[in-house]
């Protein structure tokens, strides 16, 4: 695998995908009920996702599934349910924004940010398997 | 040469697909980056293998493959999916797909189901 030509792609794609992302929340941030701006939240992750697992970047890669998975639980309730919610998505794409800037410097993933990931576990709503409703 | 349309909103892994497929003498004869996209070249296009990502804008990937099926009963289509998505692979493959792989893509297993659904002739 061309790693310099993905890497390039991935910074690209996913500085796009975070610009959109940062468009939704603020959307969010006026109807936590917009159902576009959630869903679009979720493919983000999504892709996020993707692309850094084929990279082996597992911190961005984790945040990414925890991200993708709380959006699923908010596509499925229909809204974002609580300003801590939104609180709690605004520090996610910060995360993610924070670990692409560091692999665009540094050419590698940055470490997990373990405290992160377990505010975004340990939200009021039950995770696990919650893609599998979307 | 077998024809393949690769539908994914992430250019980062259509290319990736295409770079592990090509060399192995699979044509790509399209790329689609939504739901609504991969049905209309599907029309056109006429692939003896559609590779579809189970997340996609404007239509999802299950919508995708029930509108192609309904077009054509007889379409392959191979779903890319990511860990965590065992239900939804599931609705695709109720809904008419008949392979997944799973990302982050392995060439061997890319190509063994490729080859797999291509060769499948129910």
């Amino acid at each position: 695998m061309d790693l310099a030509k993905y890497r390039a792609l991935f910074l690209e794609e996913a500085t796009e995908h975070l610009a959109e992302m940062s468009r939704a929340c603020l959307a969010l941030e006026k109807d936590p009920g917009s159902g576009e701006a959630i869903d679009l939240v979720f493919r983000m992750a999504h892709s996020i996702k993707g692309m850094a697992a084929s990279l082996d970047y597992d911190s961005v890669t984790q945040l990414a599934h925890r991200l993708e998975d709380r959006m699923a639980v908010w596509r499925a309730q229909g809204r974002v349910d609580t300003p801590a919610g939104l609180l709690m998505l605004f520090r996610g794409l910060e995360g993610l924004e924070r670990m692409v800037a560091a692999v665009r410097a540094n050419g590698s993933s940055p470490p997990v940010d373990a405290a992160l990931l377990a505010e975004l576990a340990a939200a009021d709503t039950p995770l696990g398997g919650a893609e599998k409703k979307a | 040469m077998k024809k393949v349309l690769i539908a994914d909103d992430a250019s980062f892994m259509r290319q990736m697909i295409r770079d592990i497929i090509e060399p192995e003498g699979w044509e790509v004869v399209g790329e689609a980056a939504d739901g609504m996209d991969v049905v209309e070249k599907f029309k056109k296009l006429h692939p003896d293998v559609v590779m579809m990502d189970i997340v996609m804008p404007k239509r999802s990937g299950i919508d995708a493959v029930k509108a192609i099926k309904a077009l054509d009963p007889g379409a392959r289509i191979v779903m890319c999916s990511a860990l965590g998505q065992e239900t939804l692979v599931s609705e695709a493959m109720q809904a008419g797909a008949r392979g997944f792989i799973v990302k982050p893509f392995k060439p061997d297993a890319v190509l063994s189901t490729l080859a797999k659904v291509a060769e499948k002739t129910s």
